[in-house]
């Protein structure tokens, strides 16, 4: 049995919409495959496929040219693919090597476990990645970057000749993103096929052999990186010519629409800003730098132990969520999953869940004032649904967060707070995101808005603080952010090294 | 668990021949198909009506059908709301034993002012808003998880009833008392009418208001409703407060339908109405659910006793039955999600 995959003409539809509409793909052993595509093409499909979590509707999954019985999970790892999913799942509570070993536990002779074996093998497996973590850790105390190589070291140690790595990077920082590539050399060089998918340009350049991109559940390119231009890959992806990705800038008003004085947090030094109407303010640092938290605290979720918010001259009580709202202030909170929409809900009820007042007389909801505002702004924003009573889990990443930032649309906002505002988004709705912020700008509203896309931040914002350890450490202005070494700048003030 | 249902309808006339099998069978269209695929409880609510049926001349009479409304009132109350709670994420416990203290309460004191009827039944309602207060008290403000809330409330309440009669039943309640169970508007039974409007006010509430919007938000998703401006903690704390009156009302009608309050009435009724709202395709996780749900899986338990009483199951093994059902219909339920996911 050699170490080949092929995957044949592979179909498959969620509720009549078709994912996949016949991939073929054949895997290499010692490869890195790159699948590149925009949300919703197909990628993630495709490895459920390949790792027997789902059925395809046609086509078949083929190991060393035997064909593997389809959705069986047993039969995958059998052959060979192991799988790390994009949202990990490891379990908290346990050590490092207890994960490690979860469902194949050693024993000693007398069947009871043999923890000290599982240590010493666990130490060894992490070595071989150069991860230098004891492994009696709890998995809960490592970051997400670190989970995700744990998670790798589990899924890939018994020996499995396929990887599938489903968007690796989207929830770590740079320097573990480094250390992934490395741990994915690693395994390139035992002969290891692995697949990797992404929608990130630097990614791709960084660690593929062969790029494949998918769009609308067609396979359309399959070459060499070293046949591909930066221009080719994006345009595979988005099936069209990429025109400016940021929009020209308005000018901003002379009122100031976000005063912020003296506002501490606890463990972080009092934050001074100011933001006028019409003005589109850029929050950049590293991770843990405090712009999520800052944010945060502005809207009313997070407590502040001392300092003044003022937006459009009304001061806001702290920790009054209902206050700011009031005030005309909006947040499109980080994680979109997690803190800015109810799953279970539809898209009509997730637009109008700000403004409930809005919509409804004495308790009473006004159906025709709902949907017209929520259909209003979802046109706006060029949100593609199936309608408005789709459930949100079902749209796409860039669709769901139009819907984040849309529902605050059809009230009177004043100060609208972004964080992350396109993280998990392809690239045809980044483009629409960046517009829809511009527009909004221009309409008079004060942006603040905090992103880890050094691209974004400088392409969108009129102007740059640069935030560390809570507080803001730098300011730049248009003329510094147009310099050509100002990503440079950025990171030096982010990470507290002296500026030249 | 049908606790001392007497029938209070006599009338079966032999002369009620089974006409109204199935009519909805007749044009099985492809869309009728497609929606009882997605809504598998439909099919085995109607199987298990077509079984009964088969087996027993007197399932399918007027009176029989009167009978499962009567029984399945005290219960419906209380599921209406179990199903706003548990589509918060959360349970409530304490309902049966809300029931006894509510039901003891209102004989107290129509013991003492026999011509105040209203008092009675208020003294009731207030006695379980009064415990779903502290249950929704602990779980939106103190942050006890809800399983050990109302578990909590469900000893008190219990003890309180106790307490209430010196651990005696009260007995003798007064004709005017046992009319509210036993009246009949425009030939219907009051409890049936309760029951009835109680659905109609629950699917008005739920579908229309934005009270229900803010229950199924804050229960999909606690986090992003208060980032959306809910307020996430008055809206949990409502709920237990609602379902506490809605099972202080249950009360009422049972110990009125029987004439007599004791401290064990109402005892395990809160897992026949969890059973309800599961069964109706509610998630334990909250955010899932409907009224409508909980009304079928509501008809589907009471169908049950009574047609495994009419088939003179006994009733131990009637719990079996019952308990396996239950499983079985859920699973179902489950396997048909996931069937259309894959």
């Amino acid at each position: 049995m050699n170490g080949s995959l092929e995957c044949r003409d592979l179909t498959k539809s969620f509720g009549g919409l078709p994912i996949l509409r016949g991939v073929s793909l054949r895997l290499e052993p010692g490869t890195v495959t790159v699948l590149a595509g925009e949300n919703g093409a197909g990628k993630s499909t495709l490895l459920k496929i390949i790792s027997g979590q789902l059925r395809p509707d046609s086509g078949e999954v083929l190991s060393g040219g035997e064909p593997l019985a389809s959705g069986d999970v047993h039969a995958a790892r059998g052959a060979g693919i192991g799988i790390v999913p994009q949202e990990l799942a490891p379990i908290p509570d346990l050590s490092i090597y207890e994960n490690l070993f979860v469902g194949r536990e050693k024993r000693t002779r007398t069947g009871l476990l043999d923890r000290r074996g599982m240590i010493k093998a666990a130490h060894e497996m992490l070595t071989v990645f150069g991860i230098d973590l004891d492994p009696r850790t709890p998995m809960r105390r490592l970051s997400v970057g670190m989970t995700q190589l744990v998670e790798i070291v589990k899924n890939t140690s018994w020996g499995a000749r396929v990887v599938l790595l489903d968007e690796p990077t989207s929830a770590i920082s740079d320097r573990e993103v480094d250390r992934l590539f490395t741990l994915i050399d690693q395994l390139r060089g035992r002969g290891v096929a692995i697949v990797y998918t992404t929608h990130k340009m630097a990614e791709i350049q960084a660690v593929a052999d062969r790029v494949v991109v998918l769009r609308d559940g067609k396979l359309v390119a399959d070459e060499p990186l070293s046949a591909l231009s930066e221009h080719d890959i994006v345009q595979h992806m988005i099936g069209r010519e990429l025109s400016e990705l940021f929009p020209a800038r308005p000018e901003p008003r002379a009122e100031v629409a976000l005063r912020v004085a003296g506002v501490r947090r606890e463990g972080a030094p009092p934050v001074d800003l100011e933001v006028r109407a019409g003005e589109i303010v850029g929050l950049a640092g590293l991770i843990g730098a405090g712009r999520t938290e800052l944010l945060e605290t502005l809207f009313g979720v997070r407590g502040r132990t001392g300092g003044e918010i003022e937006v459009a001259g009304r001061r806001l009580r702290p920790n009054r969520v209902t206050d700011a709202i009031a005030a005309g202030v909006a947040l499109v909170p980080e994680d979109r999953k997690g803190a800015g929409l109810v799953l279970s809900m539809d898209v009509l009820d997730n637009g109008s869940l700000p403004h409930l007042k809005a919509f409804s007389v004495a308790g009473w909801l006004r159906p025709k004032a709902r949907a017209g505002a929520v259909g209003e702004w979802g046109r706006t924003l060029g949100l593609r649904s199936r309608g408005l009573s789709q459930e949100v889990q079902t749209l796409s990443g860039g669709n769901q967060q139009k819907v984040v930032l849309g529902r605050w649309l059809s009230g009177d906002v004043k100060v609208l707070l972004l964080d992350e505002p396109t993280r998990g988004v392809d690239i045809g709705a980044r483009s629409e995101i960046y517009r829809a912020i511009t527009r909004l700008a221009e309409s008079g509203l004060a942006v603040l808005m905090a992103s880890s896309d050094m691209g974004e931040v400088i392409g969108l914002s009129h102007r740059l603080l640069v935030m560390r350890g809570g507080g803001v450490v730098a300011e730049l202005d248009r003329r510094a952010m147009d310099a050509p070494d100002v990503q440079e700048r950025i990171f030096r003030h982010a990470a507290g090294l002296n500026v030249a | 668990m049908n606790v001392a249902a007497p029938s209070t309808t006599g009338q079966n006339s032999p002369a009620q021949p089974p006409e109204r099998r199935g009519p909805a069978l007749g044009r099985a269209g492809e869309a009728v198909r497609e929606w009882a695929i997605r809504n598998p409880m439909v099919l085995v609510m109607v199987l298990v009506i077509l079984y009964f049926l088969y087996m027993s001349d007197r399932f399918g009479t007027v009176g029989n059908l009167q009978t499962i409304a009567i029984a399945a009132a005290p219960f419906a109350l209380i599921a209406l709301g179990q199903t706003l709670v548990i589509l918060t994420g959360g349970i409530d416990l304490s309902v049966g034993s809300v029931i006894a203290a509510s039901a003891m309460t209102a004989a107290l004191v129509v013991k003492d002012h026999p011509e105040r009827m209203w008092l009675a039944v208020l003294a009731a309602v207030l006695v379980g808003v009064a415990v779903g207060a502290v249950s929704g008290f602990a779980v939106s403000r103190l942050g006890v998880p809800p399983f050990v809330a109302t578990l909590g409330m469900m000893t008190v309440a219990s003890g309180l009833a106790y307490v209430l009669g010196n651990g005696a039943p009260i007995n003798g309640l007064p004709p005017g008392y046992s009319a509210i169970a036993n009246t009949k508007v425009f030939g219907i039974d009051l409890p049936v009418i309760i029951m009835i409007l109680g659905f109609a006010i629950m699917i008005v509430l739920m579908s229309r208001t934005t009270y229900g919007l803010r229950v199924y938000a804050v229960g999909g998703n606690p986090l992003a409703s208060r980032i959306a401006g809910l307020n996430v903690n008055r809206t949990l704390f409502s709920v237990y407060v609602i379902s506490g009156g809605l099972a202080g009302l249950s009360g009422v009608i049972l110990s009125s339908r029987v004439i007599s309050a004791f401290p064990s009435l109402g005892a395990g009724y809160e897992l026949d109405a969890i059973a309800a709202v599961v069964i109706g395709g509610a998630s334990l996780m909250g955010g899932r659910g409907t009224v409508w749900g909980t009304i079928l899986g509501l008809f589907l338990i009471q169908t049950l006793n009574n047609g495994l009483d009419l088939l003179i199951v006994p009733s131990y093994w009637q719990k079996v039955i019952k308990g396996v059902l239950i499983i079985a219909a859920v699973a179902l339920d489950v396997w048909v999600v996931r069937r259309r996911s894959r």
